[in-house]
């Protein structure tokens, strides 16, 4: 008996120690290469070898003074924050859609809103590009804002949603119940139940929009995006100033997704529990 | 002459195929305490949540203060709900849930600040003003919803099971609040509930329903009496319930053949009851009495007496609740103060499987017809005369 007992819980140690291995193996592989290039990012060798040079700032006064990467990064900046808003207002639109109301073929409503993210990317910015172009409209700064949303609104979708899930039905009744008009409730009482979840939703589809590649590259035309100009300095040769800009991407969409994470945690005002 | 404040005519609310409210009648005075009690799904909820525009009925005509209010938004009411859940808005302070029905009127922030302040004094919570609601205990934010629902001042308080989350030291006390606070308000109350010591003990009047229908109108000791369906006897509990025909009638007297042998039953109020008439007979437990085998007759002249055995015995503080055995194997409910049982037993002590006669008087037997349809009871309404002599 004492020994099954022993024999079990040395069993769960060995589990244990194998998953933190394994845990620690995929932070290995995802976090090197990233490290790597922050790290090749102030080394004064032009070529990514051990030893290291000297520490430099060399790399980012060149990318500073490229203004095809300014260009970019003005775009990119436009077609995040621009994304995040449209995305995270129709995401709340389907969430709240999918919280408040009944209705036949609502499961078919909820696969088709968070279709988009499971449709591969090559696809889906191929079937962009001939869409827009058969309108007539590729290339222009807006045609990456309506691809990203499309892309992005699932994601806005699913935080809210999570959130709505979270909120008491009878709170919303008790607001009309006390004289508050559909407007009034939504804007006094849904959304600043749901505002933590929102501000999750503009931070995570930003950083989405921001980070986003495929769909940019097809549909960007000459409003090049900074993954896109990206691509093209890699095309060019091997130069350190793409750890530069890697590092500049990097910190900024880490930056948003820590802050939606934070959000999305606290979820600042907790219900009170009913016994 | 004017029309009670609320009138539900004809209503019938229907979700997909099932009904859930069937063909309501019913009416409600300016400055009653009404409660609606049943079992879970009877349909009081959506009765409530009728009158407060939450949803729309199906069939029929809800007026309040002789006007229809079927199509009006709930917001346009000022028919406040006390939520099962409470509902309190949970991102905003104690003060801030009780400005809510005032802010949404457009009244001025400084006005509405003091009208709310002067409710949570009355409700005795003014120290938690400023504290978000999660921190209060759950007989605290009782009060919280109490606030924010008067606050505006209505003439109807709507509430549904609003004590069924507290231990129930604090329902009594809160029991006592609600009613005091409705007499001195002087507003009407519709109080939704299923537990029938909430309903007795602050109602002037309970309406009792089932699947939909309302099995009986009246006041609590009308129900509790007189029962006006197998079902409110079975409902409202402590009621032995006999199933019968009647045999003869004799003096005023109605002979019925039960299970358990005849039953003698005075007659008063059925007069339109005849012989082969199958009838119900509720029997309130604590109307019967139990005596030992060999006290004298004299002790006992009830009409009706049966021997028994005793099956078991449970003390609830001074009530003693017995369960007796008749010769064919009906159980009976015996409920007694413990010192009027020792009276009646001249202090021998009770033992399980001893015999016993049972008895009761004539007059305590309430007979029900059987599959008798509701009755409408209005206090006031001359219309609709009270179905059952009181008394």
């Amino acid at each position: 008996m004492n020994l099954i007992m022993h024999l079990r819980i040395n069993a769960d140690r060995v589990i244990r120690l194998l998953l933190l291995g394994y845990l620690a193996l995929v932070f290995f592989f995802i976090f090197t290469p990233i490290v790597t290039s922050i790290i090749f990012s102030f080394n004064s060798e032009r070529f990514p070898t051990i030893p290291l040079g000297s520490f430099t700032w060399k790399w980012y006064q060149t990318i500073y003074a490229d203004a095809d990467v300014w260009e970019a990064a003005k775009t990119s900046i436009v077609v995040a924050i621009s994304t995040s808003i449209l995305a995270t207002l129709i995401g709340f639109c389907t969430a709240y859609t999918d919280f408040r109301y009944q209705f036949r073929g609502k499961n078919s409503y909820l696969v088709l809103a968070l279709l988009p993210p499971t449709i591969p990317l090559i696809i889906l910015a191929l079937a962009m590009l001939a869409w827009f172009s058969r309108l007539g409209i590729s290339g222009k700064i807006w045609t990456i804002v309506i691809a990203h949303t499309v892309l992005c609104a699932p994601f806005a979708m699913a935080v809210i949603r999570l959130r709505l899930q979270q909120m008491d039905p009878d709170l919303e009744s008790a607001a009309w119940n006390l004289g508050a008009s559909e407007w009034a409730a939504m804007r006094n009482i849904v959304v600043p139940f749901t505002k933590s979840a929102i501000i999750s939703a503009l931070c995570l589809t930003m950083a989405v929009s921001f980070d986003e590649f495929a769909v940019a590259w097809f549909v960007s035309g000459l409003n090049k995006t900074i993954p896109v100009i990206i691509l093209e300095i890699l095309q060019g040769n091997i130069d350190p100033q793409i750890n530069a800009i890697g590092t500049f991407v990097f910190v900024t969409s880490i930056t948003l997704v820590i802050i939606a994470q934070l959000f999305f945690i606290l979820r600042s005002p907790k219900q009170p529990t009913h016994v | 002459m004017s029309e009670p404040q609320i009138v539900f005519e004809n209503v019938i609310k229907r979700f997909g195929d099932t009904v859930a409210v069937d063909k309501m009648n019913f009416s409600i005075e300016q400055g009653e305490f009404l409660t609606i009690m049943g079992s879970s799904g009877c349909g009081k909820t959506t009765t409530l949540r009728m009158l407060a525009g939450l949803e729309t009925p199906s069939e029929g005509e809800i007026r309040l203060a002789g006007k229809r209010i079927n199509e009006i938004k709930p917001s346009d009411r000022n028919t406040p709900l006390v939520w099962q859940s409470l509902a309190l808005f949970p991102f905003l302070n104690v003060v801030e849930n009780v400005e809510f029905g005032l802010k949404m009127r457009s009244i001025q922030s400084h006005d509405r600040k003091q009208r709310a302040m002067k409710w949570l004094e009355r409700m005795e919570i003014s120290e938690f003003a400023n504290r978000p609601v999660a921190q209060l205990s759950g007989g605290q934010r009782q009060r919280v919803a109490l606030a924010r629902a008067l606050v505006t001042e209505p003439p109807v308080l709507l509430l549904d099971e609003p004590l069924s989350a507290l231990d129930a030291n604090l329902v009594v006390r809160m029991q006592g609040v609600l009613s005091r606070l409705q007499k001195e308000l002087g507003i009407t109350f519709v109080y939704v509930t299923h537990s029938q010591s909430e309903a007795f003990a602050m109602a002037d009047r309970v309406v009792i329903m089932s699947q939909g229908l309302i099995e009986q109108i009246g006041t609590p000791k009308q129900v509790f009496r007189e029962p006006a369906t197998r079902f409110v006897a079975e409902f409202v509990g402590s009621n032995n319930i006999l199933t019968g025909i009647i045999s003869k009638i004799e003096n005023r007297k109605l002979h019925v053949d039960t299970e358990i042998g005849l039953v003698i039953a005075d007659q008063s109020g059925h007069d339109d009851l005849a012989t082969g008439n199958p009838v119900d007979i509720v029997i309130s437990a604590d109307r019967l009495n139990l005596y030992s085998l060999d006290s004298p007759d004299e002790a006992d002249s009830s009409s009706n007496k049966y021997r028994c055995k005793l099956v078991s015995e449970e003390f609830i503080g001074a009530i003693v609740t017995l369960l007796v055995e008749t010769e064919n194997g009906t159980e009976l409910k015996i409920q007694k103060q413990q010192k009027d049982l020792d009276k009646d037993l001249s202090n021998v002590n009770l033992e399980t499987g001893q015999q016993l006669w049972v008895s009761w008087p004539g007059e305590s037997v309430y007979i029900v017809p059987a599959k008798q349809s509701a009755k409408f009871v209005s206090p006031n309404s001359p219309t609709c005369p009270p179905t059952f002599s009181t008394g």
